[in-house]
């Protein structure tokens, strides 16, 4: 992807991908708040919906690790949640228990009959079934062998039966639906603006070692003055995914949520729209499933396919919409 | 033997050679310590156990026989029995028939699951008399012994990892307990003062040598004290003390001048102190023998005898057989030849005259040579030698009885009633295991507390416990001295590892390479005391044995030769030792002080391996190491060349030990292996200990204990009724050279967690720890609980059993659910409170007479229901149900449940370096800090933990555990250890190096960014991994409150205690708070109303409790009031009036009616 440098001094936030593939996406963002870069990074982490094993149905377990044991491991096994949005949370679902719309069902069998070795039961072993998209609930596997992940050893006789239901989550129920592996995250590199305190056994310069991104920016000695009104604004951030969601896609998604969740707060919060939705009789739901005007990106401009100019206008159109309404967006 | 089954052992050896090519040049200073490694595979860590088991069985109990071989009667003369020989063979299952040869098929593991135990016939040979024939019996049994897991007799020696996994066995535990009754019981060291030794103590001025003598026979105590600057000899047997010259007088030394030699020698200033003592004798006027041993015979305590015999006493008898036979037994008198024992006397004496000249000559009870330890071989052998004397008289008993009778119809065949007794000497032996209280009748001997159920927490546990030394004597004694670290336990006891409070310094534990020794044998050492020109001490004057550059030769205390070169005997004698002509165990020492060499062959000692250096060299040298490395030497080979030796505590400190090989000077004459061997199995698995404060390290080894971890290889078919296992346990990425010896790292207790030391939230005071609720969700800190619930189906006096009736079994009962067709609850099953684990009954009537039972009764048996079912709040999930048929054909019903937990708040933790805390906050992963990787902690640790316990050694942790993670190997943070690099200060600098190359700051602080808020912390955060351990104290098993509930029988206040859903007591200070409030009905209801309030009938007359309106005591009902009180408080009158204390109540009017006015 070819990006063409932001950096023309406008105030408008502006993304720039250093680098991308589907693991990992490493961007620098610009001329946003300290607090929405790091709300950002917070809900990547804990908000962004995937798949994840969340009910285990053991027909058999023959093996020498216990059920619960066998169904922790499970749940950790990463899925693919790039089409996440075609599932439902099994909560807002129309069924019973669960179905195909709202999960997908992976399902386990396996004997081992041979004598002198045992059987290593991987992840590529589940029969993935029942699903709405043909994207969602696949474990993800990345090794060149492509066996996946190590799931339990069998001996000669022993078996495992399950059938495995994967739900939509995030992570603030449970890690095992966290999109991220390590986010990384780091702004000012040189400590122009000394929101640390630099200590030091003799030598500064010596003892902490530059890093990558400090290259980009002046160092301290380039620094004239020490500027007190400065606020960080550039952001390098690097998001590492464990491979359920591509990880440009798992950023785009996690400024949807934050939208939403900002949507929710501002419906809240403005009379009109709250007459709409009592406070009363306000019951718990999913996040995205916002149910009034503020759906999947109806209001915010057209979908995030873009890092470019397309998410800076919605959030400048957020500005003039509710502009006057609420605290938010005031002091943006 | 051992070698084969040593495929684990070879390959933990690997990692030990620096990960260097064979080719590669090896350096004998650093690579000495591969001797230690080898040393445990010939060894082990449990060895001295084993050791001593095998000493028993193979000559020990041989001898108990030989001394109590032959059985006689008192009634026919002719009959007699005899032991021949006598063998203990390999475990059998009790109902097995006795193959001498041939195997049995029990394992270990079955007597655990079983309730049975792991025992082995005990068989002799016999020979008697039947009539007017000798008969010969081979193969007898008389008895069944417990044998110790993997000693000679044991089914799992030799075997091999495979081998041992189809006996469901762990390949890494080392055995050393016994199994009794399905449990593990392990014998403790005990730890005594030597025996047979003399000892010179001084307390409230009174001087004495004391000895205790022990033979097979006798146990007693004799001491040499002065008083009023006179000497004598005090001893049980005496009524009185005797004074010194007398006893010599009656062992046949009758001249003053030899007595006077024997004592002093020609030392004016001793002859001057002692010279007192002969006024004494003159006043009584004793001369002659015969008159000294009236004298004695006429103070000694009168001996029962039997009765019908002559009562007159015979005083010269009386005194040769005390002074023969009781008084210092250990020292023999053959053909009355009284003249080894008065030399021992008056060696004795000698000591207490040393002492009172020279105040530091008397001797240190607390030096550890001064001490032996008792093991389970002995203990068994004490047991075993009273039992079977027991086992004889009742054999004998019965022999009489049968001989008495006048006419019998056929032959006495004694075999018939040999056989009959078996069962004593089996429950015995059984019943001192099981219970741990030892009582031997011929010694007096009552000791509790001898044998312990093995911890089986964690394998570290374990192991500790089979190192441990419990100190048998001065327990209530205030003062320090026991319970100090003595400088002579280098080596061989651990410093660190005792506990804290009342056992503190009191029990101990081994250090990695302490060997204990058992009896060698005195005879052919007496010989090469000869053989090296010593002179027999018979034969010598005392004014030969005391004068200058004479040296007396002492065999295990006993003088028996003199020298005049003790030097050039001392480097004979050990030449002897190096070539293996006298055993390695045997020491020998040079004390300067007493002019006197000690060798010393006993059993109990204390030893360790040391490498020899001569003419300043090492005797191990590269070629000794490298065809160590190619297997072919081993650590036994090492010993027969004499390049490494065994040293005892007394040895050792007559020799000069260089720590390392550069400290070897000219008077060297040893070498250290590795010091980190002064540490035991439970210290060494501390990274670097010695930057910690030690009592941290001793905290640690505490904690060790309690670790969650795995458990051995066969945890997973164990049934023991409380296991805790890890789910996810790691090894640790600092590990130590005992880690790996010991395999710690292969059943580890514990995760790496990547830790921050900073402060966040508030909830982290106090040692309080944060932990990330991500990790926590992927399994950090995941625990498993097991527990055992028995179900015995037990047999009534009348001979009604209970029973599973699964014929009960209602599916459309919601109980019943859960159950399978069997009438028992199904595995793998989820279960809460209240649910039934199986269809139990008992029968209703379980009196023993049948006699009530009217005539033409059905005979069916009345049942009653007795489901036993789940009692515990928190649910569980059914892991194993087992059917188990124990020795005395008890069926017994197991049950498992397990429950998998994860950390809740509360949990505690605890580093390797006596840090515990429990979890104050479980924070979202996106609210913990992080560094500019993303890297986010598991665990965030207040750093006040550090500056009060300077606990250097945790942080050494963080940075070598830092590197180790950069670099993708384990780390080192042996005790002592050395950087490779001589150029190096430290080995921390080679990590701080190794940091700085992988972009990290060298002392291990990042830069981390505040979860919440995003903005960077303003200052540095150490961060890294350290080690850490889930303690067994949970949360879940301790929370506990109620509202109402039962209430105990007597007093009617509630129960005490959470097992019992007891009540939470408003103790003493918390009443003293309310009193000194003054909320006065605060105070009521708790201590009355909501306890133990009680109505009664209080008669205003007589002050009497009343019933039922009436006063018993006045016949009246006019006084009665009602009155409320603590029920205690009215139990306690009646129990008083039961003692006929009459205890009255004055009432007075509440609202008095003058006030009212």
């Amino acid at each position: 992807m070819d990006y063409m440098d932001m950096d023309t001094g406008d105030n408008e936030p502006a993304i720039n991908v250093r680098d991308s593939n589907d693991l990992n996406v490493n961007f620098i963002l610009r001329n946003v708040d300290l607090s929405l870069a790091n709300s950002l990074r917070r809900v990547v982490q804990s908000e962004v919906p995937t798949m994840a094993i969340d009910l285990v149905e053991i027909e058999s377990n023959t093996s020498v690790l216990p059920d619960e044991f066998i169904a922790h491991r499970l749940g950790l096994i990463p899925l693919t949640s790039g089409n996440i949005e075609k599932v439902q949370y099994s909560r807002d679902c129309d069924c019973d228990d669960y179905c195909e719309k709202c999960s997908v069902t992976l399902s386990l069998d396996a004997r081992c009959t041979d004598e002198r070795s045992n059987m290593h039961l991987y992840s590529r072993d589940f029969m993935v079934s029942n699903r709405a998209d043909l994207s969602v609930g696949n474990p993800v596997i990345r090794d060149p062998q492509g066996k996946g992940i190590l799931i339990a050893k069998l001996r000669k006789g022993q078996e495992i039966k399950m059938k495995c239901i994967a739900k939509k989550g995030i992570a603030k129920e449970h890690a095992k639906w966290m999109p991220t592996a390590a986010v990384g995250f780091e702004y000012d590199p040189n400590n122009l603006l000394r929101h640390l305190d630099l200590w030091y056994e003799e030598n500064a310069k010596e003892e902490w070692p530059v890093s990558e991104n400090g290259k980009l920016e002046p160092t301290q000695e380039e620094q004239e003055v020490f500027d007190f009104d400065a606020t960080p604004n550039r952001f390098y951030v690097n998001l590492e995914t464990v491979g359920g969601v591509e990880a440009d896609r798992c950023f785009q998604q996690g400024i949807t949520v934050l939208q939403n969740k900002l949507a929710d707060i501002i419906s809240a919060l403005s009379p009109e729209l709250a007459n709409n939705n009592p406070v009363d009789d306000y019951q718990p739901r999913s996040p995205g499933a916002g149910g009034d005007d503020y759906g999947n990106g109806t209001s915010y401009g057209g979908g995030f396919s873009t890092h470019g100019p397309g998410a800076q206008s919605s959030y400048g159109g957020q500005r003039t919409e509710y502009a006057g309404m609420t605290s938010y967006g005031g002091n943006y | 033997m051992v070698r084969h089954r040593d495929e684990a052992i070879d390959a933990m050896l690997e990692p030990f050679y620096y990960q260097k090519h064979i080719t590669e040049k090896i350096d004998t200073a650093r690579d000495k310590w591969n001797l230690l490694p080898a040393f445990l595979k010939v060894k082990g860590l449990i060895k001295q156990h084993i050791d001593s088991f095998n000493y028993f069985l193979e000559t020990d109990l041989k001898q108990i026989v030989k001394a109590n071989q032959k059985v006689c009667s008192d009634v026919d003369q002719k009959f007699w029995l005899e032991y021949t020989d006598i063998r203990v063979l390999r475990p059998t299952r009790v109902d097995e028939e006795i193959q001498p040869h041939g195997g049995s098929t029990v394992t270990p593991h079955e007597c655990r699951l079983r309730d049975m135990t792991y025992a082995a016939p005990i068989v002799v040979d016999i020979k008697y008399r039947r009539g007017s024939t000798i008969v010969k019996r081979k193969d007898i049994q008389i008895g069944r012994m417990p044998i110790m897991l993997r000693s000679r007799n044991c089914h799992l020696k030799g075997k091999n990892e495979s081998e041992l996994a189809c006996m469901n066995e762990c390949s890494v535990d080392p055995g050393g307990y016994f199994i009794v009754r399905g449990q593990e019981k392990v014998i403790l060291v005990q730890e005594q003062l030597s025996k047979n030794r003399v000892i010179v103590e001084s307390f409230k001025g009174v001087t004495q040598a004391s000895v205790t003598s022990s033979t097979h026979e006798r146990k007693s105590k004799t001491y040499v004290l002065i008083k009023k600057d006179r000497i004598f000899v005090k001893h049980n047997i005496l009524v009185e003390d005797v004074p010194i010259v007398i006893v010599l007088k009656a062992m046949g030394i009758q001249s003053d001048q030899e007595i006077l030699q024997l004592v002093a020698g020609a030392d004016k200033v001793y002859q001057d102190q002692f010279l007192i003592n002969f006024e004494e004798v003159m006043k009584d006027d004793i001369q002659t023998q015969q008159q000294a041993l009236e004298y004695i015979g006429s103070r000694v305590k009168i001996m029962r005898r039997p009765v019908g015999q002559y009562h007159g006493r015979n005083y010269q008898q009386e005194a040769i057989e005390a002074l023969s036979s009781i008084i210092i037994t250990h020292v023999p008198v053959q053909g009355m030849n009284f003249r080894p024992k008065a030399i021992y006397i008056a060696y004795m004496v000698k000591r207490v005259l040393m002492a009172i000249d020279d105040p530091k000559l008397v001797d240190d009870r607390d030096y550890v040579g001064n001490k032996r330890l008792e093991l389970a071989g002995q203990m068994l052998s004490l047991l075993f030698e009273d039992l079977f004397k027991k086992f004889n008289n009742d054999f004998k008993a019965r022999v009489d009885k049968v001989l008495k009778k006048a006419n019998r119809t056929n032959e006495l065949d004694a075999y018939e009633h040999l056989k009959l007794h078996s069962n004593h000497i089996t429950s015995g032996m059984d019943r001192a295991i099981a219970t741990g209280s030892w009582s031997v009748k011929r010694f007096k001997m009552e000791r509790a507390g001898i044998s312990h159920v093995l911890s089986r927490l964690s394998y570290v546990s374990a192991l500790g416990m089979l190192t441990r030394i419990s100190s048998q004597f001065e327990k209530t004694r205030k003062v320090s001295g026991p319970r100090a670290l003595q400088p002579s336990q280098f080596g061989m006891l651990c410093p660190s590892d005792t506990p804290e409070g009342e056992q503190c310094g009191l029990v101990k534990n081994l250090a990695l390479m302490t060997h204990i020794t058992t009896d060698d044998d005195e005879d052919p050492v007496r010989k090469i005391v000869f053989i090296l020109g010593a002179e027999d001490i018979s034969c010598s004057t005392g004014v030969e044995m005391y004068r200058d550059g004479a040296y007396i030769i002492f065999i295990n205390g006993t003088p028996i030769a003199t020298t005049m070169q003790p030097k050039r005997f001392l480097t004979g004698f050990r030449k002897f030792r190096r070539m293996g002509r006298i055993s390695e165990f045997v020491s020998v020492y040079i004390n300067h002080h007493q002019a006197a060499v000690h060798i010393a062959t006993d059993e109990g000692r204390v030893c360790r391996p040391l490498i020899i250096v001569e003419k300043c060299r090492s005797r191990v040298t590269q070629r000794h190491l490298e065809s160590m490395r190619k297997g072919m030497m081993d650590f036994d080979d090492f010993l027969s060349r004499g390049l490494v030796e065994y040293l005892d505590v007394n040895e050792e400190n007559d020799s000069n030990i260089a720590l390392y090989e550069t400290n070897i000077q000219a008077h060297t004459t040893h070498l250290e292996i590795e010091p980190f061997t002064i540490l035991g199995a439970v210290a060494g698995l501390i990274p670097f200990p010695h930057h910690n404060q030690s009592p941290r390290n001793t905290y640690q080894c505490a904690m060790g204990k309690q670790a969650i971890g795995a458990i051995g290889y066969n945890q997973q078919v164990r049934m023991d009724s409380l296991l805790y296992l890890m789910v996810y346990p790691q090894k640790p990425l600092v590990k130590t050279r005992t880690i790996e010896l010991i395999q710690y790292d292969k059943l580890p207790a514990g995760q790496n967690a990547s830790v921050a030391v900073m402060s966040y939230s508030g909830y982290d005071i106090e040692d309080a720890l944060v932990l990330n609720k991500a990790s926590c969700d992927r399994g950090f800190g995941r625990c498993q609980v097991f527990k055992k619930t028995n179900i015995p189906l037990s047999r009534n006096i009348n001979g009604s059993l209970d029973i599973i009736n699964a014929g009960l079994l209602d599916l459309t009962k919601e109980q019943h659910k859960k159950l399978d067709w069997d009438g028992l609850i199904m595995k793998g099953e989820k279960v809460t409170k209240g649910d039934i684990y199986a269809l139990k009954q008992t029968p209703l009537n379980t009196t023993p007479s049948t006699l009530l039972r009217p005539e033409g009764a059905s005979r069916t048996i009345q049942y009653k229901n007795a489901h036993p079912s789940y009692k515990l709040p928190v649910g569980a999930v059914i892991d194993q149900v087992a059917l188990t048929s124990s020795e005395s054909d008890i069926t017994n019903i197991k049950i498992l449940t397990r429950q998998t937990r994860r950390p809740e708040l509360g949990d505690k933790f605890s580093s390797r370096h006596g840090q515990k805390g429990v979890v104050g906050l479980i924070a979202e992963q996106a609210d913990m800090p992080f560094s500019q990787n993303g890297v986010c902690p598991d665990i965030i640790m207040n750093p006040h933990g550090f500056p009060s316990r300077m606990t250097v050694g945790k942080m050494l942790e963080l940075i070598a555990g830092k590197s180790g993670v950069m670099t993708g190997a384990l780390q080192y943070g042996t005790a002592f250890l050395k950087p490779r690099d001589p150029g190096v200060q430290s080995v921390v600098e080679g990590y701080g190096s190794e940091l700085i190359k992988h972009g990290f700051h060298y002392e291990g602080k990042d830069m981390l960014t505040c979860g919440i808020t995003g903005e960077v912390i303003p200052s540095y955060v150490f961060t890294g991994p350290i080690y850490y351990q889930k303690l067994k104290h949970m949360v879940q098993d301790k929370m506990h409150a109620r509202a109402t509930g039962p209430i105990a029988l007597l007093t009617r206040q509630p129960t005490e205690g959470r097992a019992r859903d007891g009540g939470l007591r408003l103790g003493e200070m918390e009443r003293d708070c309310l009193i000194a409030y003054g909320a006065s009905q605060l105070l009521r209801e708790r201590l009355m109303l909501s306890s133990d309030q009680h109505t009664c009938d209080v008669c205003a007359e007589c002050g009497l409790i009343g019933y039922s309106g009436w006063c018993q005591v006045c016949e009246s009902s006019a006084g009665v009031r009602k009155m409320v009180l603590p029920y205690a408080a009215k139990l306690l009158i009646q129990e008083l009036g039961s003692m006929n204390v009459r205890t009255s109540l004055k009432l007075v009017e509440e609202f008095p009616a003058s006030k009212m006015e």
